[in-house]
C-alpha cells in the first residue's frame, strides 16, 4: 500500500481517481494547484505523485514536474493530460520531459491502477 | 500670303524683276507653288516666317547679300534646300555659300531646263533630309517609349510588397528590388555579385536543383522559410527557372513574399482550437470518470455515492451544453452570420429584466443590487438580445464572483453621445495580471477564491466582442480582494 499524491484542478477528477486507488488500499492526498501541489509531495514524500499537465496555465504540470526533478526529488510522476502535449504549448522543449508515464483523460479505473501498479512496483525492484 | 501645302513651295529671291516674273511662271507650270522677293530684306522675312522646300537666292541685291539671306533661312529652317544663283560666280563666294548650307549654285543666266533640273535635285535631296528627320524623330521617339516602359516596370518592381531578385546561371544577382533585401534580412546587394551562398539553404537546395537538371519546365517551386527565429519574419520563397530565347535555361527569378501574419494566424487558430479541444475534453472526463466508478463494481460504491456522482456529472454535462452553445455564439459573430433584429433598446429595461432573470441566484448569496440609472436616457438602437447577453453576463459574474451577503452597484448615464454602464461588485477582484488576460477566450482567474465558481471561461469575450460590434468599449477596473468594476461605453445611434 502506497502513499499517493494527486495534483489536478478538477475537483472530480480528484474524486474518481481518490475512490478508485483507495479501493486498492492506498491512501491519498490531493492538491488543485501546483503550488499546493509541490506542499504536499515536499512535505508527505509520497510514494507516487498523479499530476495534470494543465492547471492554472497551459503545462504548468510539465513545469511542476521539472522543479521537482531539479530539487532531486525522484517520486515516480504519472501525468494526466488531455491534449496539452501534442500541441506543445509554449513547454521548454530542450528540457527532457520529466515524468514515467502518461495518461490520457478520461481514465478508466483499470487502466490507472495497472499505471499505477507498475510504476510502485519499478520503485520497488531498483531498491 | 498663302502657302500651298500640296505642292512643293519655291522662294525666289532676286532684285532682277524680269528674271524673277520668268522664274516664277516658268515654275508654276511645272507645278510648283512659288512665292518671290523683290529685295534681301523681305526674302528673309518671307523665307524665316514660313518653311519652303526650295529658296533660289540671288548672290548680288542691293540691300542685304544672298549669304545674308541664305544663312537667315538656313538658321531657322535648317531643312529648307538654297541654291544661289550668281552672275559672279567666284570660288570663293561657291565656298562660303556652301559652308553656310546651300545645296547648289546655279550660274547666271540659266537655260529653263537647267533651272529646272536644279530644283529637281533640290526637290529629292529635300525629300531625302525629310525621310531622314522623320526616322530620326521616330527612333527617338521609340527610345523614349522604352526608356519610359522600363523605368515603369522598374517603378512597379521596386515598389511592390513582394521581393524579387534574379540570378543567373553563375550565381550571380542580375536584378533585385528593396523588398527582397527586407525579407531576406539582408542590408545590401550589387548587381553582378555572386550572392547564391548567401541565400536561405531553402532556396539554394531550389536553384541548385533547377540548374542541374537536364531539362527544365518552367514551373514555380515554393518553400515556407522561417528568416528571423520565433516566426518573426516567415516568408514564402517562389522560384521558377527563366529560359532564354532559344529555350536554353537562363536563370531563376526568385519572388518572396512575407507570410508572417499568416503564420500568426494560423499559429492563434491551433491554440485555439487545441484550446477548445481541451476545454470540451475536460468535462468529458470528469462525467467518464464517474461512470467508470458507478458502473466498476469492484469499487462497491453506495447508492448514495451513486447518486451524488450522477448529479455531478450532471453539473458538468450542462456546463458543457453552456460552453458548446458559447462557442456557436462566438463562431456566429466572428462568421457575422447572426441575424440582428435592430430595434430601439431602452437599458433600464434591459438592466431590470436581467437582475429578475437572475433573482434566484442573488437571493441565494443574499446580494443587496443598488441601481441607479439617469432618467430619460435615450435608447440606442441595436439587438434586444446582445445587449440582454451583455447583462446577463456582467451581472452573473458579478453574482458568481461577490461574497454572500454582498452588493452590486449598477449605474448608467449619459456623456457626450455615449451612454456609460458601470457594474461594480464587492467581490474577490483580481490580480494586475489576471485582468490583462479577462477577455481571452476561456480565461478564468484560478486561485483559492474562484475554485468552486463554475464557468465557461467565454463569457466576457462574447460580451466585449458584442459591446465591440456596436463600436463601444468595455473597461475594467479592479482591486484585489475587494472587488471589480465593468464600465461599458455604448454609442448612442444617431442617423
Amino acid at each position: 500500500m502506497a502513499l499517493i499524491a494527486i495534483i489536478d484542478d478538477d475537483p472530480d477528477i480528484i474524486d474518481a481517481s481518490s475512490i478508485v486507488l483507495k479501493s486498492k488500499g492506498h491512501s491519498i492526498i490531493t492538491a488543485s494547484n501546483p503550488n499546493d501541489g509541490y506542499k504536499i509531495v515536499t512535505e508527505n514524500n509520497p510514494d507516487l505523485i498523479i499530476l495534470d499537465v494543465m492547471m492554472d496555465e497551459p503545462d504548468d504540470g510539465f513545469y511542476l514536474a521539472q522543479k521537482f526533478r531539479r530539487e532531486k526529488i525522484t517520486t515516480p510522476i504519472l501525468m494526466y493530460t488531455s491534449i496539452s502535449k501534442a500541441v506543445g504549448m509554449d513547454f521548454n522543449k530542450s528540457e527532457m520531459v520529466p515524468v514515467d508515464d502518461f495518461v490520457e483523460k478520461p481514465i478508466s479505473p483499470e487502466q490507472l491502477i495497472n499505471k499505477v501498479d507498475a510504476l510502485l512496483n519499478k520503485v520497488k525492484e531498483s531498491i | 500670303m498663302s502657302v500651298d501645302l500640296q505642292k512643293k513651295n519655291i522662294l525666289i529671291v532676286d532684285d532682277e524683276k524680269s528674271l524673277r516674273a520668268a522664274t516664277q511662271l516658268l515654275l508654276e507650270e511645272e507645278g510648283y507653288s512659288v512665292v518671290s522677293a523683290d529685295c534681301g530684306t523681305t526674302g528673309i522675312e518671307i523665307g524665316t516666317s514660313n518653311e519652303f522646300d526650295i529658296a533660289v537666292i540671288d548672290l548680288k541685291m542691293p540691300d542685304v547679300d544672298g549669304i545674308e539671306v541664305l544663312s537667315n533661312i538656313k538658321s531657322k529652317f535648317p531643312n529648307t534646300i538654297c541654291f544661289i544663283a550668281t552672275a559672279y560666280a567666284s570660288y570663293e563666294t561657291a565656298i562660303e555659300a556652301t559652308r553656310k548650307g546651300a545645296f547648289g549654285y546655279i550660274p547666271k543666266p540659266f537655260s529653263p531646263e537647267e533651272l529646272i533640273y536644279n530644283i529637281e535635285q533640290g526637290i529629292k535631296q529635300r525629300n531625302l533630309v525629310l525621310e531622314a528627320e522623320r526616322l530620326k524623330k521616330e527612333r527617338e521617339e521609340r527610345l523614349l517609349e522604352i526608356a519610359n516602359e522600363k523605368s515603369r516596370l522598374n517603378t512597379i518592381l521596386k515598389t511592390i510588397n513582394d521581393g524579387v531578385l534574379v540570378i543567373n546561371l553563375d550565381g550571380q544577382l542580375t536584378y533585385f528590388n528593396y523588398a527582397a533585401l527586407r525579407y531576406l534580412n539582408i542590408l545590401d546587394f550589387k548587381i553582378g555579385d555572386k550572392v547564391i551562398q548567401k541565400l536561405p539553404n531553402e532556396i539554394i537546395e531550389l536553384y541548385d536543383k533547377i540548374i542541374s537538371s537536364e531539362k527544365f519546365l518552367i514551373k514555380t517551386y515554393t518553400k515556407q522559410i522561417e528568416i528571423l527565429p520565433n516566426n518573426e519574419l516567415v516568408i514564402e520563397a517562389a522560384v521558377t527557372p527563366i529560359a532564354n530565347p532559344d529555350g536554353s535555361l537562363a536563370g531563376i527569378v526568385i519572388i518572396l513574399s512575407n507570410i508572417t501574419q499568416f503564420k500568426k494566424i494560423e499559429l492563434i487558430k491551433s491554440q485555439f482550437v487545441s484550446m477548445v479541444a481541451h476545454e470540451l475534453k475536460t468535462p468529458i472526463a470528469a462525467v467518464q470518470g464517474f461512470i467508470n466508478i458507478i458502473l466498476d463494481e469492484s469499487l462497491n460504491i453506495s447508492d448514495e455515492q451513486k447518486k451524488e456522482y450522477l448529479q455531478r456529472s450532471s453539473v458538468r454535462l450542462k456546463s458543457l451544453t453552456d460552453l458548446v452553445n458559447d462557442l456557436l455564439d462566438i463562431s456566429r459573430m466572428e462568421l457575422k452570420t447572426k441575424q440582428r433584429e435592430i430595434e430601439n433598446v431602452n437599458i433600464s429595461d434591459v438592466i431590470n429584466s436581467t437582475i429578475q432573470f437572475l433573482e434566484l441566484e442573488i437571493k441565494k448569496k443574499n446580494i443587496t443590487i443598488d441601481k441607479n440609472i439617469q432618467e430619460n436616457l435615450p435608447s440606442i438602437k441595436a439587438d434586444i438580445n446582445e445587449i440582454t447577453r451583455v447583462f446577463t453576463n456582467l451581472l452573473s459574474n458579478a453574482i458568481k464572483y461577490n461574497k454572500d451577503d454582498g452588493s452590486i452597484y449598477i449605474t448608467s448615464h449619459q456623456e457626450n453621445n455615449f451612454l456609460i454602464i458601470k457594474v461594480r461588485d464587492t467581490g474577490i477582484g483580481m490580480k494586475p495580471e489576471e485582468k490583462e488576460k479577462l477577455f481571452n477566450e476561456f480565461y478564468r482567474a484560478k486561485n483559492e477564491k474562484t475554485r468552486n465558481i463554475s464557468g465557461t471561461g467565454l463569457g466576457l469575450s462574447i460580451v466585449k466582442k458584442i459591446v465591440e460590434s456596436y463600436y463601444g468599449k468595455i473597461e475594467v477596473d479592479s482591486v484585489f480582494g475587494y472587488g471589480t468594476t465593468f464600465t461599458i461605453h455604448l454609442p448612442i445611434n444617431q442617423n
